[in-house]
């Protein structure tokens, strides 16, 4: 029964535990594929009998929607959040009227299958010290970002929130900048100016299968 | 017989728009509304009247893949194309809405050669006013 649906393994080890100690936990592993949407947060470990604590996984789509509604949640927080703000952007403070030094955006966010810990890349735009700051003023602000999130979200265990810093999207642009450039001296060394009007068309094609390497440095939350 | 009737009306009309070769902007403004699906990069001239845009949809990406960040930066680099031909050196970048076009925007305009004055952040952001649609429950 619900052997036969539960992919890892500490669960089916401990599955006569959950038959013999009362089969909520068993019917709550057959439930899930069918209701996940309105079953709360089934990430706290359920106490079995013996003491041996089972750590109930949550289903892939509900981890990729707890993902994506995280990194809404974040993003709207950098956006709104003063004390954020001040954090990553210290001369907000003095009233700079928006005009930025650097800009923080929320690339990705990675939870774990038991959605205890989030890990938050973040991508800043800005020079090296502007950099620094960011990342620094948002490793600072972790606990309060957590407490912010389990105000805003509605989970059974608010989930420990790491940043991490993204450099895929640097990484890529430096490669399509180099990409660029080659073409640029390939096609001067040509020598024709008619020809200036067709790498652009071609670029942008090769700039699709040399993306497809770079996709896997960025991760897309779809 | 019939002579053709001169099409002048759309220049009495003041829409100076139309004489699009005629116009040289040295120093322009970059919009870049980036939302969680989509980017929409629009180029004007400071007083803000529109030379250009392209979004994430229009250079050929459908569905989920608009909202990534390759997406945007086809985007920016579709819609200064026409701009920098036309002689566009300085910039200054709006940046509205969350979302990953912010980033990957901002770096194709800075790949491609044109100058960032300013980066502005122009995100609505009421004095509580409306109220916020209902939160998704996940």
């Amino acid at each position: 029964m619900s052997l036969s649906r539960s992919p890892p393994s500490p669960l089916t080890l401990a599955a006569p535990f959950a038959t013999t100690a009362g089969g909520n936990g068993g019917r709550h592993q057959l439930l899930l594929p069918h209701r996940s949407w309105t079953n709360p947060n089934l990430a706290a470990s359920t106490r079995v009998g013996g003491g041996a604590s089972v750590r109930c996984m949550a289903n892939q789509r509900r981890v990729k929607m707890v993902a994506k509604q995280i990194q809404r949640e974040l993003s709207d927080m950098l956006l709104t959040d003063k004390v954020l703000q001040y954090a990553v952007l210290p001369e907000a403070s003095l009233g700079a009227d928006r005009y930025l030094s650097s800009l923080t955006t929320i690339s990705g966010v990675e939870v774990s299958g038991d959605l205890q810990v989030v890990k938050v890349y973040v991508s800043v735009f800005g020079d090296e010290r502007g950099r620094e700051v960011a990342i620094a003023g948002l490793k600072s602000k972790a606990k309060y970002v957590r407490s912010e999130l389990g105000r805003r979200m509605k989970l059974r265990l608010t989930p420990e929130i790491r940043f991490i810093e993204d450099e895929s999207l640097e990484r890529g642009s430096r490669v399509l900048a180099i990409l660029d450039r080659l073409k640029e001296e390939k096609k001067s060394s040509k020598g024709n100016d008619v020809k200036q009007l067709e790498p652009l068309n071609s670029s942008e094609e090769d700039g699709d299968g040399d993306m497809d390497d770079e996709d896997e440095g960025i991760i897309y939350i779809k | 017989m019939t002579k053709a009737i001169p099409r002048i009306g759309s220049r009495r009309n003041g829409r100076i728009g139309s004489r699009k070769n005629g116009r040289r902007i040295p120093k322009g403004i970059i919009h870049v509304q980036a939302s969680f699906n989509n980017t929409i990069v629009t180029v004007t001239d400071v007083r803000g009247r529109v030379v250009s845009w392209a979004s994430a949809g229009t250079s050929g990406f459908k569905g989920t893949r608009r909202g990534t960040p390759y997406a945007a930066q086809a985007a920016a680099l579709n819609a200064i194309r026409t701009v920098v031909n036309q002689g566009m050196q300085r910039a200054e970048v709006m940046i509205k809405g969350p979302g990953l076009g912010r980033d990957a925007a901002l770096r194709a305009i800075r790949r491609s050669g044109i100058l960032l004055s300013f980066v502005r952040d122009v995100t609505p952001m009421p004095h509580n006013g409306c109220r916020p649609p209902k939160k998704r429950r996940v």
